[in-house]
């Protein structure tokens, strides 16, 4: 983990940095490893693909080929072990209940979910930290007293609640915007996107905005208690004293000494908001990643969850990662050993 | 910001009013998402009903003509059935018995080892041969009266858009010599080979279940009034009647109760409700050697006696579930299909008498009760789990012991099929006629008769059997109803299970929309008119 060290040496920094990488890699594949057993063990327990899929009036002969086909007449170990040695070739399995490649379904709906989440975290960044800032600096003034409770009442109100909420206020009473699906996409580099035209956007802002509350409320609160903590160093007090403007004082010295737990937390958020966004996917019905989780649990379509838990563990040991190399390039202080 | 900007900002973004254009247009939410284009591999409704838009099938789901005009039994095992002339597919070829013979052939292929919708069902059938052009002739090993019933859900392919020529021999399975020709699902999703004889074509159908759909310009029968449907699906309850209300769709299907005192307040919507073929019953596991989640404080199995069952039937008042439960928008059963269903026979009302329950129990033996597992899925029937808060108050009273323990679909599906389940909540209804739910549930297993598949009730009463093994050979449709008649007797007089109600099917939608819908709960553009 990344720690302080006041006294290193610059010269050797690039090669503790590759064994950083090198050794979280090696580590991360044994997490990968224990996540794939857990998943695997937790949906052979909960349900049978078999029971959930064969129809009422289906023979003993229909469940056996049923079986069969999806690999389950194998004792479990070993149906355990040639799912991994599938995965070394790159195979994560075909779909239980679409018979499609299990990457090809996860990535098909991938951008959705990528698109509502950018625009949350963006305008989660974009409107918190300077209302986090503003706070910070302004104590005692009325809207900083309007911004706490606001910010206080955001973070409380249960995700689903809120989305039904906004339905209701935006959908529904002004009818200003569609309550639920995607809109109409357009191609850029083969992938198809809604946030690019305009009737597409409409769709987004719903499910963006029900997840970019509590961003907000979040990234407003680190803003401000790190602006108070700062703003009474001694370099700020010196900074000061020397007569740096203000602007340069709060975009310079200020803003680069609170970045870095809105960094930590961002990663984290990011990583969470593009796995387990499956509430907000849900009640809007948005195609995207968590909807497809939820439908395969309750399926019982286990190729799917498998893979999609090992992504996504894949997607936070990455995510970790590259945060703490970027505070590395924030904070010249911290060293990687 | 003050409010007038923000809602000006909003509104800005908001699209003109609907034109005139988008009036053609009609927009249709579903509570669960069709798999994929392709009508053969996937049973569920919703794949079904979105497949009979594109897809026609020769015996339609009321048992009335579709693609054959009429059928007749030619001897105990060969059917013959005329088939409509002058109908073509959406590319223009002409339908004929050689569709029939490559649909049949490709039903009962099974890719990857994998049943489609009714390659079990239509197993008895030995042979499928076009007669003539407008002609097909089916074939059973055994006399199979039910075949009408299973063809149902064949839909009905171009062979010409598969690209096969010549005549097809049918064999057993489904390779027919042109296995290597049969459209892949990939091709049904992308549209190539949706091909169908149906009022609509499709425009487009995404992976997520979304499909875009035109009328079919060259179709046989009434033109429907819709030259653009768009499906979605919306499987949140709440989400899905906001989507109406806010103008996003003009019909949903299954608004919950809640939902439709909303809908009754604004007089911009409205609801339509059709009784449906969905009877709602609880099992009763009547093994000799226990039943799973029933203890006796001496080791029986009290769901072995007849009384047991009859004073736990006795003692629900299935009126005050349909009457507070449902609004009315459900029908109390007296029997394992609706009375309302062709073939149903005439029974008395089942009553409800909780004194008389109780002197049940202790003359078969139990005046002190005992205990039981009342397992009800979660998430799979309307007001599921409240009815079965209900019923275990119900039976609570009795005296009983109740646990109820209820679980999502998988899960409770899971446990149904290892027989762990003693006593538990069903719904069973297809349009297959009214005796499939005592044939599937509570008869001996006979894989080549197509009895007892998902027989949980261990049930094993002579009278029945015989009552049901004549059923299902019987190809004269009076004496067919009247074996029906009898086995269904003997089974509410035995109870292996209890009926509680028959679900309506029920549509949120417009006020100046008129829907008819059918008993058979698939949400259809041509079932919706403009007033």
């Amino acid at each position: 983990m990344a720690e302080a060290d006041h006294g290193h040496r610059c010269g050797r920094t690039d090669e503790t940095m590759t064994n950083f990488i090198l050794r979280r890699l090696g580590q991360s594949i044994i997490l990968l490893l224990i996540m794939s057993v857990l998943v695997f063990a937790g949906m052979y327990v909960i349900s049978d693909p078999v029971a959930v899929m064969a129809g009422e009036d289906a023979t003993e002969a229909d469940r056996q080929a049923l079986a069969r086909s999806f690999g389950l007449d194998q004792p479990l170990p070993i149906q355990y072990l040639t799912f991994l040695g599938k995965i070394v070739q790159g195979d994560f399995g075909t779909s239980f209940v679409y018979g499609r490649p299990v990457l090809a379904l996860i990535f098909e709906r991938l951008p959705a979910t990528l698109e509502v989440v950018f625009l949350a975290i963006l305008v989660g960044l974009a409107v918190g930290i300077p209302l986090g800032i503003y706070s910070g600096l302004n104590r005692k003034k009325a809207p900083t007293k309007v911004i706490s409770f606001g910010t206080t009442v955001g973070y409380s109100i249960p995700n689903f609640w809120q989305a039904l909420l906004f339905i209701l206020v935006f959908a529904v009473w002004l009818r200003v915007l569609p309550a639920s699906g995607r809109g109409p996409t357009t191609e850029i580099f083969g992938v198809g996107w809604s946030v690019f035209n305009a009737e597409g956007l409409r769709y987004v802002i719903l499910p963006a905005a029900n997840l970019a509350v509590a961003l907000i409320c979040m990234q407003t609160r680190l803003a401000r208690s790190g602006t108070q903590e700062v703003m009474y160093q001694d370099y700020m007090m010196f900074a000061r004293a020397k007569g740096i403007a203000r602007s340069r004082l709060i975009g310079r010295h200020l803003l680069r000494n609170i970045l870095i737990p809105i960094v930590t937390i961002t990663g984290l958020e990011l990583g969470t908001l593009i796995a387990f966004s499956t509430v907000t996917e849900t009640v809007f019905s948005w195609p995207g990643i968590g909807k497809l989780l939820l439908d395969s649990i309750y399926r019982s379509d286990r190729p799917v969850v498998v893979a999609y838990m090992i992504l996504a563990t894949l997607m936070f040991v990455l995510i970790n990662l590259v945060a703490d190399i970027i505070y590395a390039i924030l904070d010249p202080r911290i060293r990687y050993s | 910001m003050p409010k007038s900007l923000l809602a000006a900002l909003l509104l800005s973004c908001s699209p003109l009013i609907a034109s005139g254009a988008a009036a053609e247009t009609l927009r249709m939410a579903y509570s669960t998402a069709p798999v994929s284009a392709d009508p053969y591999p996937y049973s569920d409704t919703h794949t079904g009903a979105l497949a009979e838009h594109v897809f026609e099938m020769l015996v339609g789901l009321d048992d009335s003509p579709l693609l054959a005009t009429e059928w007749r039994w030619e001897g105990p095992t060969s059917i013959v059935f005329d088939l409509r002339e002058g109908v073509t597919f959406s590319n223009g070829a002409p339908f004929t018995a050689r569709d029939v013979v490559y649909s049949m052939c490709r039903m009962m292929y099974r890719v990857d080892g994998r049943a489609n919708v009714v390659t079990s069902a239509l197993g008895p059938v030995t042979d499928v041969v076009a007669v003539d052009d407008h002609t097909v002739r089916f074939e059973t090993t055994a006399p199979y009266p039910i075949i009408t019933q299973k063809l149902k859900f064949l839909k009905i392919l171009s062979a010409d858009a598969a690209g096969i020529e010549g005549d097809i021999a049918y064999d057993r399975e489904g390779d027919c010599g042109i296995a290597d020709s049969y459209p892949a699902q990939a091709d049904f999703d992308n549209g190539d080979a949706a091909i169908g004889t149906g009022p609509y074509v499709y425009e487009s159908f995404q992976a997520t279940g979304d499909a875009d759909l035109v009328r079919n310009e060259n179709y046989w029968g009434e033109s429907p009034e819709w030259g653009r449907v768009e499906i979605r699906s919306v499987p949140n309850n709440g989400a899905r009647i906001a989507g109406l209300l806010a103008g996003d769709y003009d019909i949903v299907e299954q608004p919950s109760a809640e939902d439709l005192q909303v809908i009754d307040r604004d007089e911009n919507f409205t609801y339509s409700a059709v009784p449906g073929l969905q009877t709602i019953f609880i099992v009763l596991d009547t093994s000799e050697d226990g039943a799973g989640g029933v203890t006796a404080a001496d080791g029986s199995n009290p769901l072995a006696d007849v009384k047991v069952r009859q004073a736990l039937s006795m003692a629900i008042d299935r009126q005050a579930i349909t009457d507070r439960l449902f609004s009315g928008n459900a029908t109390a059963a007296n029997q394992f299909a609706p009375r309302y269903m062709a073939g149903a026979p005439e029974m008395p009302e089942l009553e409800t008498d909780a004194e008389a329950a109780r002197a049940l129990l202790a003359e078969a033996g139990y005046p002190d009760g005992f205990a039981l597992e009342f397992n009800v899925p979660a998430d799979r029937y309307t007001n599921g789990q409240l009815v079965g808060q209900a019923i275990t108050q119900y039976w609570t009273r009795l005296g009983l012991d109740v646990t109820l323990r209820t679980e999502p679909w998988s899960v409770f599906q899971t446990r149904r099929t290892e027989g762990e389940l003693g006593v538990f909540m069903y719904g069973w209804g297809h349009p297959q006629g009214a005796a499939q739910l005592i044939s599937g549930a509570f008869a001996q297993r006979d894989d080549d008769l197509g009895l007892g598949s998902a027989n949980f009730s261990n049930y094993n009463s002579p009278a029945f059997e015989e009552a049901i093994q004549a059923w299902a050979v019987e190809v004269d449709p009076a004496r067919s109803d009247e074996y029906l008649a009898q086995a269904m007797k003997q089974a509410v007089a035995d109870l292996p299970g209890i009926p509680l109600f028959y679900n309506h099917e029920l549509w949120a939608h417009r006020t100046d929309l008129e829907l008819v819908g059918g008993a058979e709960g698939r949400t259809m553009a041509m079932m919706v008119s403009s007033k």
